[in-house]
């Protein structure tokens, strides 16, 4: 009983540390990524601080309910979307420490969970009666269900070839961060495995929806799209909700593929080992994210909806299962 | 006390800690948001959708019907739907024929290695 308790008041504490931390980096990542796509095209861009300045003035404004919302669920869309991303943080580890609830849920539930930011802004949308958020809306539960397959594809065959290697739970993020893709695998499986990060790599920015995958906001068309009714502190929790997601999308890239620290190199000093873990997981953030949102969003334009299934369903999900089949080939060399 | 953690045979999760830490992120979520202003000029301008100073057109006329929802999917996927539609006769004898279809290409490839 008081085991139980004593595992309840740490799910209490963790969840608040981790909810304060995401907050806090996700808006730092936000930062930089402006920063960085704004070097990238010849700018100087805002400072790195402007995404928290940003949210200190969105709180002043005034938060406008249309008078065709649902007033409820418009309100309550953008705190539940905050709220779910921080929940996701909490099953995946933060440099070396172990997740919050690890031992409580699996990938699999990761990506279920992934999807309930998506559905409370699809939900804030279509409960704001304009019709730039209801076709917003829409396209959001399209995009949601075309990344579905290529992300599935990846966790699937990740924790297969994990499976067929002996390895204990493979669906458990332990394990998945123990046992390395790369140190299983084959050359196939490594080709295989390369091709599956590039999958998930193009699936972060339909998750966060940034460009080329913007089309649920897409500002020059739908004005903001499922946010053009959105303003003062319940934008400022929804764009709190984007940073976190994308801390928590970069941590599953590089909890899958780059899960490696640095505390084997500082045996017998286990505080700096944690320190150097943490600024090693922050810096594998930063560039999976540069790769992954910044670079992509330079680089690209937007998709139209239609072409966003085409991409994900036939070209990342033939790329996906293309991935699979080379891990399925490897395993039968291998193993 | 029990423990809720579900096992699916390959994965697992525990609805119980779940909840518990979605309770405490809406809390400590929920503390932010209040701190947020709260007024607005209610009966104004303001409260009026944004269509681009368009004139509001009437809610009938904007809303998206059901089969109008996945438009994008739809025509993404429309050479697959040009072929996969008309296999739905409507005649329960040609669905069970799929039927024994499927399940035997299913035995063959899942079940019988």
């Amino acid at each position: 009983m008081i085991e139980q308790l004593g595992g309840f008041l740490y799910v209490v504490l963790g969840t608040i540390f981790v909810a304060l931390f995401g907050i806090g980096f996700g808006l730092g990542v936000l930062g930089v990524d402006r920063k960085l796509t704004a070097h990238m095209q010849a700018r100087i861009g805002p400072p790195l601080r402007q995404p928290f300045i940003d949210i200190r003035k969105l709180l002043l404004k005034e938060n406008i309910i249309p008078e065709n919302a649902i007033s409820w669920l418009f309100n309550a869309a953008p705190v539940f979307a905050l709220a779910a991303s921080v929940t996701i943080l909490l099953y995946l580890p933060i440099g070396g420490l172990p997740p919050v609830l690890g031992v409580y849920g699996d990938i699999i539930l990761i990506m279920y969970l992934l999807t309930v930011p998506a559905l409370a802004m699809v939900t804030g949308g279509f409960a704001s009666g304009s019709p730039y958020a209801t076709v917003g809306a829409q396209r959001e539960m399209i995009t949601m269900m075309a990344y579905e397959l290529p992300l599935a594809t990846v966790f699937i065959a990740l924790a297969w070839r994990l499976a067929r290697a002996g390895v204990q739970d493979p669906f458990s993020l332990a394990s998945l961060t123990s046992t390395p893709i790369w140190s299983v695998a084959g050359p196939l499986g490594i080709i295989g495995a390369l091709i599956l990060l590039i999958v998930l790599i193009f699936v972060t920015p339909g998750e966060l929806s940034r460009v080329p995958f913007d089309t649920p906001e897409a500002e020059t068309e739908l004005a903001g799209g499922l946010m053009v009714e959105y303003s003062g502190k319940n934008l400022a929790m929804f764009y709190l909700a984007q940073g976190v997601k994308s801390v928590a999308m970069a941590s599953v890239i590089v909890a899958l593929f780059l899960p490696w620290g640095l505390s084997e190199f500082v045996p017998g000093i286990p505080a700096l080992g944690i320190l150097l873990d943490f600024l090693w997981y922050i810096v594998k953030v930063l560039a999976v994210l540069f790769v992954s949102v910044s670079l992509i969003r330079v680089a690209m334009a937007r998709f139209r909806i239609s072409q966003v299934v085409t991409m994900y369903w036939i070209y990342l999900g033939g790329l996906g299962i293309l991935g699979l089949t080379l891990l399925f080939l490897d395993s039968l060399g291998g193993v | 006390m029990p423990d809720f953690t579900l096992f699916t045979g390959s994965g697992f999760w525990n609805p119980i800690f779940w909840f518990v830490s979605i309770i405490v992120a809406l809390i400590l979520i929920y503390i932010i948001y209040a701190s947020g202003e709260k007024g607005y000029k209610r009966g104004t301008e303001q409260v009026k959708p944004f269509i681009s100073g368009n004139p509001e057109p009437a809610k009938r006329g904007v809303q998206i019907s059901a089969g109008n929802l996945y438009w994008g999917y739809m025509d993404s996927l429309r050479v697959y739907y040009r072929n996969l539609i008309p296999l739905h006769t409507g005649i329960i004898t040609d669905y069970l024929l799929w039927m024994f279809c499927v399940t035997a290409i299913l035995l063959i490839l899942v079940v019988i290695p």
